[in-house]
């Protein structure tokens, strides 16, 4: 009897425990997708957005008073505001109250507040009721999902074509560099979506700011291009910076043989521009090559083995001197690509001549060998000469 | 006759001799055929050898009767040139392929001697082997001479394994698998396998078994070697060279004539092993690492035939059979004078001999063929 009433005692205090809501009753399977979202560890009710009366057994009771329903999707982001943009409410989990401005500002909140209500709101990207944090690989919104999670929508072409928006962006971003480095190789520094775009703020960047949002990662770059001619003409003209030779979503590898073909999309075939990016890019492969060459070198030289490592770590400022000179290409100032190229190249070529050095000087062991083996003959030759004797002694007998 | 006391003292050898019977040290170089005839101990050493070289030698005593003395010339630089190395060498796995690189890449001749001594090893396991077939075809193990061939297919087992143990040392990716091939083909023997596997401590190749292989291969294996050519010396001194039927037996020479010959040998093997070792130097690769298997994974030479056998039977005959049948080869190997005790030894007595032996040396060569494609293969 005892136990049974510690038991009961004790399943009373628990049930005492949790906030009541007899919401769950009537709908388990949303309980499922609540019980694992951050608003129930931080104990947000049912009630927080959807109103009513939490503690009503009773249906009618329950959706009575305050209760709101499902609610629309155009009231959705203010509906959220209201504690997202509560900077008190907000202070203890040291979360940014800035996204309802931001997302008014978006595309996605501009054409919302013309009522287009076919673009996304905040449940669209962190779902209504299992709402995960950004940094929980399971969240629609972690770094690594979110191409996937924007893509939803916008890889829907007949969704996309009303607004004029034809590409597949999921798709051409998981084939470019940034893509293959975030979803295959699994790099959290390498951009997602909202990198670029904003997040809360989704916005397509203008084409005189193209320099400026890839500039936040590739700075040295930036500050080339803007030494350079390209960025007034780019302006001028109305091209996007970067993009116009790098493409946007599906981003080319920053390789040497791009200046084969990119320059060539303005500049004509043996114009001086066009000669000058062949120029640059001869410089690079001249330096790459006898890199290469030196390092198939070291190679052989650590097979028999000898001491390379320090030519190994010549090589490797060689290597860093002329991937220096691929960001300067973009100030399109030959005699500093020059200057790069020729420092690499000039590492690169001593280590050569060195190790050929020390290569060539081990065939003297072929000479050692020679000189060894005369005197090993000749030692056989004595002994030859002492066997004839004691043969001869022998035969005396 | 007493020895004039005045004549011994005035060399440092007489004054030796006074205090140590010298003759009797000498005598050691004779029990492991460095020194061609026997020495009798009760005389100055002088004297003994001038009187053991006086000796008549019989006309044969050469090629291929050489192998034996050949082999022991070889274990002679291997162990000066192992010694070397286990100056500098680390049998441990953190340092052991860096103490190898240290001894071929900074050590002055370091390379050199390391060279030297894997040269030496492949020419030793590869002359004991050629032995063992030689005194086969020719029924050299036939009485007297059942003890020789036993102790000989022991020195051939010995010193592939002296091999097999040195060649993880480095523990470099060609020994590190070449040994983990090995330890599979061992353990798939039954008996031998387990029991094998008790003393090393399993086939995960660690460093416990690094250090039971240095252990083996640096002192158990060559003292075992050093035994068994002990015992081959002697028994060869005891039933003599093997003339071949129809050989002339008369002396063709003294025994000083013989020690010239080998002096001579000693001098060509020398001068092989140095050319070899400096113009085909065995490269040097890299560490190895457990998680990455590079391809041509190969076990020695020597067990590829063994591989080939296991791995290439149809799946039908279960795995220790075939492991056992290899056993069964190999005990009838070494206790073959026991089971063909027909006393002929000239080739037309022998005819099936001869063709088994052919045979079985197809076989060997196919399984080896064999065991060297199916890396190819892979």
């Amino acid at each position: 009897m005892i136990p049974a009433a510690i038991l009961l005692a004790a399943a009373l205090a628990a049930l005492a425990a949790k906030p009541v809501t007899q919401c769950t009753l009537c709908h388990p399977d949303v309980r499922v997708q609540f019980d694992r979202s951050r608003h129930r560890a931080e104990e947000v009710t049912c009630t927080a957005c959807h109103g009513g009366d939490a503690e009503a057994i009773k249906v009618e009771a329950a959706h009575s008073g305050s209760f709101l329903g499902i609610p629309t999707r155009r009231d959705i982001p203010h509906l959220c505001s209201s504690c997202h943009s509560d900077v008190e409410r907000m202070r203890g989990y040291n979360l940014p109250t800035d996204q309802y401005a931001l997302y008014q500002t978006s595309r996605h909140g501009q054409l919302l507040a013309k009522g287009d209500e076919k673009v996304a709101v905040c449940t669209d990207c962190h779902g209504p009721h299992e709402i995960l944090p950004p940094d929980d690989p399971r969240s629609s919104v972690y770094i690594r999902n979110i191409p996937k999670t924007c893509g939803r929508c916008h890889s829907d072409r007949a969704r996309m074509s009303p607004y004029g928006l034809k590409d597949d962006p999921t798709a051409d971003f998981a084939a470019g560099v940034h893509g293959k480095m975030l979803l295959e190789k699994g790099n959290l520094s390498a951009p997602d979506c909202t990198r670029c775009h904003g997040a809360h703020g989704a916005t397509p960047p203008g084409v005189g700011d193209v320099d400026k949002i890839c500039g936040q990662c590739h700075t040295t770059t930036r500050a080339y291009f803007l030494e350079g001619p390209h960025k007034e003409a780019m302006d001028r003209a109305g091209l996007p910076e970067c993009a116009s030779c790098h493409d946007h979503h599906k981003i080319l590898p920053a390789e040497i043989g791009m200046l084969d073909t990119v320059c060539l999309k303005c500049h004509e075939k043996g114009s001086a521009q066009a000669k000058l990016s062949v120029e640059m890019k001869t410089l690079y492969s001249r330096a790459s090559e006898e890199i290469d060459s030196a390092r198939a070198l070291v190679d052989r030289a650590a097979a028999i083995p000898l001491y390379v490592e320090d030519y190994r770590a010549d090589l490797e400022q060689a290597r860093t001197t002329l991937l220096e000179s691929l960001p300067v290409t973009h100030s399109l100032d030959l005699p500093r690509v020059e200057d790069l190229t020729s420092q690499a190249r000039t590492i690169a070529q001593r280590v050569q001549s060195e190790l050929n050095g020390k290569l060539e000087g081990r065939k003297w062991r072929q000479v050692g060998l020679l000189v060894f083996w005369f005197y090993l003959l000749l030692t056989v030759v004595i002994l030859l000469q002492f066997r004839r004797r004691a043969l001869a002694e022998a035969a005396r007998r | 006759m007493a020895p004039d006391p005045n004549a011994r003292e005035q060399s440092l050898r007489g004054w030796l001799e006074e205090r140590f019977n010298l003759t009797e040290m000498f005598s050691l170089l004779t029990s492991f055929g460095l020194f061609p005839a026997e020495l009798d101990a009760r005389r100055p050493l002088r004297e003994a050898v001038d009187e053991a070289l006086s000796r008549p030698f019989p006309s044969y005593a050469r090629w291929p009767r050489v192998l034996g003395i050949l082999s022991m010339l070889l274990f002679v630089f291997l162990g000066l040139t192992g010694v070397m190395l286990a100056f500098y060498y680390q049998p441990t796995v953190s340092e052991g392929y860096a103490s190898v690189t240290t001894i071929v890449r900074d050590v002055t001749f370091g390379s050199f001697v390391h060279q030297v001594h894997g040269w030496g090893a492949r020419l030793l396991v590869l002359i004991l082997m050629v032995r063992v077939w030689r005194f086969y075809f020719q029924g050299m193990y036939k009485g007297p001479r059942e003890a020789l061939w036993v102790v000989s297919t022991f020195l051939f087992l010995a010193a592939a394994g002296a091999d097999f143990t040195g060649r993880l040392l480095p523990w470099d990716e060609r020994g590190y698998w070449a040994t983990i091939r090995g330890l599979e083909i061992l353990a798939a023997l039954p008996v031998v396998g387990p029991l094998f596997g008790f003393l090393v401590g399993g086939t995960n190749v660690d460093s416990l078994i690094l250090i039971r292989f240095y252990f083996l291969h640096a002192a158990i294996l060559p003292a075992l070697i050093l035994v068994l050519f002990y015992l081959n010396f002697s028994a060869v001194r005891r039933v003599g060279l093997s003339a071949s039927p129809g050989e002339s037996r008369a002396a063709a020479g003294v025994f000083k004539v013989h020690l010239y010959n080998m002096l001579i040998l000693a001098s060509l093997v020398f001068g092989f092993l140095v050319t070899l070792a400096i113009v085909l130097p065995s490269p040097f690769v890299r560490a190895a690492d457990p998680f990455v298997t590079p391809p041509g994974v190969r076990p020695p030479w020597y067990l590829l035939a063994w591989y080939g056998f296991l791995e290439s039977f149809p799946s039908l005959v279960p795995r220790w059979v075939r492991g056992l049948l290899l056993e069964a080869i190999l005990a009838f190997c070494i206790l073959l004078p026991f089971i063909d005790r027909s006393p002929g030894r000239a080739a037309s007595e022998r005819r099936r001999a001869i063709l088994l032996g052919a045979v079985v040396l197809a076989l060997w060569i196919l399984f080896t063929w064999m065991g060297y494609r199916m890396e190819a293969a892979r």
